[in-house]
């Protein structure tokens, strides 16, 4: 019923036209499915979860301006204002700001002395305070108590005896056994430091690191010559306490410069390039979509005003309105199908290209295929309206006409 | 076979209406051969465009073997076309993309024929006119009167009961045209019903009965006789 002999050979001999068409449809097949990849590894990435209360946060950073500066007294004072502010719930001190993108990385052994391997983590030093400001999940162990913290000096040797850890890091270092009670060395050091609780999510403070996600938190005061606060506020309450901070801090001691911002203005300029990315990919695959359909649409209506005598004739000859629009809609499948064939070839040469040389994910078959349906569909669409048009020549062409 | 009763068409365009057939009646009898002639734009072709199903009368009724054909839906009248009726148009009407087996498939696949039917069908349409040994070609490698052979090996595949034609001549030389004419006389022989319009008075003779048309209507049958010259004026 679907005359595919006789179609594919009044095809043939219009193969430039159908070619050019499949061609194009090839093309757009091959650059949207490899499109479609990138974004879809950009969107899984921002939206990867922080871990965070990320709305309700704000940083301070402050820096003394005198040299013999009390750092240790001062925090004490700051956080105990802060903390006591109407619609703060809590406030932590910290070396770095998560999702800011500047903090401090080490590399950590599960064996004492060692030279080479380890893995790479973002690390804090923090106080007691700092999970719950952060809202951080603890789904092991237990969490830092005021007697873990310890103060020293920016000059001194600093050491830890104990550390909370994400759960991803947990489980680089210890491949998926338990990792509360356990041990790990920081870089060649010989000096163990007890993991006492595990965390389930945080980003820390490079969301575009290959490692970011393994994170130590240490509960450690550094003394040097500038601080940072996390502020939590009860929801809805972070802008009314934003604007107080930096005169809140500066009445206590304005002997410093602090600088105030929201973790979701950085998560926001973290991603900012990858926005970009997800919405120029996006649109250009809409506007190859939508070229192509037009190409689609063009061909069609062109074939059909080339061949209304033939319509006419099929009429004629016992043809129904709906056979002559199902000989256009096969007819057009049968281009699209030549065209997606090609573009699936070519797709996955691209990505061959993107992955060997920009890095780029890989093209996975499922993701293909549905890219191939979508733009199926997109051409059958294309192709309905002057399919349905055709129907509509009357089988008195064939006598009329000459 | 036929039978119209008061048939009216007419045509409306913008600024004129044009009526192409008016009480226009005519009874043609199951295995006749009846030749239609008249001047130019009488309403020749309306009325075979009619008579086959491809045009819609704008009034009166029309009996198709029988069975009243006004109410028809367009599939209906599709199906009618394709299982009673062959048509032979003036310009071949053959599909240029396909050769001469395609060509002639193309109203048995419509049919629902198996490809085995199908296949013996075509081979015995192109074997009664001739062409058998043609069934690869296309349409443009042949010569008119091939052409028209072919257009009539289609319309005979379907085993028809009931034959038009448009002037099947009028676009070959005085040779191949008594051949065509030969060729329907042969089918009518067996038994098909045929309608043949024609500016030729000679091929209009050799019909069983001649029926003129002139401004919309038969005109006298006698007439028509006794002055066939008038008759292509
Ligand atoms: N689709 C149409 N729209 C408007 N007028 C039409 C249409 N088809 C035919 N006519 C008109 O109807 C009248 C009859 O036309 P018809 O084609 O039946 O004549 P004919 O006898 O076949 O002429 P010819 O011998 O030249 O083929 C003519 O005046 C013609 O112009
Ligand atoms: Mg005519």
């Amino acid at each position: 019923m679907f005359e595919l002999k006789p179609m594919l050979s009044a095809l043939w001999r219009n193969k430039v036209s159908a070619l050019l068409i499949a061609l194009q449809l090839a093309l757009t097949l091959a650059i949207v499915s490899n499109a479609t990849v990138i974004v879809k590894d950009r969107m899984e990435k921002v939206a990867r979860p922080t871990g965070m209360d990320v709305e309700n946060i704000i940083a301070a950073t402050y820096m003394p301006i005198p040299t013999d500066y009390d750092m240790a007294g001062a925090v004490i004072a700051d956080l105990d204002l802060l903390r006591r502010t109407p619609g703060v719930l809590d406030a932590s001190v910290t070396n770095q700001i998560p999702l800011s993108g500047s903090g401090s990385a080490g590399t950590y052994f599960n064996e004492p002395n060692q030279e080479i391997g380890g893995e790479n983590a973002n690390y804090y030093q923090v106080d007691s305070h700092f999970i719950d400001t952060l809202g951080l999940n603890l789904i092991e162990g237990r969490n830092f108590t005021p007697t873990d913290e310890h103060v020293v000096g920016p000059n001194e040797r600093h050491h830890s005896e104990v550390a909370v850890i994400s759960k991803q890091f947990a489980e680089k270092l210890f491949s998926g056994e338990s990792a509360v009670g356990r041990f790990f060395y920081a870089g060649n050091s010989d000096q163990p430091v007890e993991i006492i609780g595990v965390v389930e999510q945080h980003l820390g403070a490079w969301p575009g690191w290959s490692r970011a996600g393994n994170v130590v938190f240490y509960p450690l005061l550094v003394t040097d010559n500038h601080k940072r606060y996390l502020i939590r506020t009860e929801p809805g309450q972070r802008d009314a306490v934003f604007k107080e901070v930096e005169e809140l801090l500066n009445n206590r001691d304005p002997q410093r410069v602090v600088q105030v911002e929201t973790l979701s203005k950085n998560l926001e300029r973290t991603y900012i390039g990858d926005n970009v990315m997800i919405k120029v990919l996006s649109l250009v695959m809409a506007l190859l979509t939508f070229i192509v359909a037009l190409g689609i649409i063009g061909l069609t209506i062109f074939w059909i005003n080339q061949r209304t005598k033939q319509i006419g004739i099929r009429r004629a000859l016992g043809a129904t309105r709906a056979n002559i629009s199902r000989y256009f809609l096969v007819e057009n499948s049968l281009i699209a199908g030549t065209g997606l064939v090609l573009g699936t070839a070519g797709a996955l040469i691209i990505n061959r290209l993107m992955v060997s040389e920009f890095s780029q994910p890989t093209l996975t078959l499922p993701l293909l295929a549905v890219c191939a349906i979508v733009l199926l569909l997109v051409s059958i669409t294309a192709a309905l309206m002057p399919a349905m048009r055709a129907a509509n020549v009357s089988p008195a062409m064939a006598t009329r006409s000459v | 076979m036929l039978k119209m009763q008061n048939i009216r068409k007419s045509y409306r365009t913008d600024t004129i209406e044009t009526h192409a057939l008016r009480d226009f009646s005519l009874e043609v009898n199951e295995g006749e051969f009846v030749s239609v002639t008249g001047p130019s734009g009488s309403g020749k072709t309306t009325f075979l465009n009619i008579a086959g199903l491809l045009e819609t009368p704008t009034g009166g009724q029309y009996l198709l073997d029988g069975q009243e054909v006004g109410n028809l839906s367009d599939s209906e009248r599709s199906r009618l076309r394709n299982e009673k009726i062959g048509f032979i148009f003036q310009g071949f009407n053959l599909i240029p993309d396909l050769n001469l087996f395609d060509n002639i498939d193309v109203p048995l696949r419509y049919r629902g024929f198996n490809a085995k039917e199908r296949r013996r069908r075509i081979e015995r349409s192109l074997e009664q006119v001739g062409l058998s040994a043609r069934a690869k070609h296309l349409p443009a490698q042949l010569s008119g009167g091939q052409q028209q052979r072919v257009a009539i090996a289609r319309a005979l595949a379907g085993e028809p009961r009931f034959l038009l034609a448009d002037e099947p001549t009028g676009n070959l030389d005085s040779l191949m045209a008594r051949q065509v004419m030969e060729l329907l006389e042969f089918i009518n022989e067996w038994g098909t019903t045929i309608v043949m319009v024609t500016h030729d008075p000679e091929l209009a003779r050799r019909a069983q009965r001649n029926i003129q048309i002139v401004d919309g209507q038969v005109s006298d049958l006698r007439q028509t006789i006794a002055q066939p010259e008038v008759a292509i004026a």
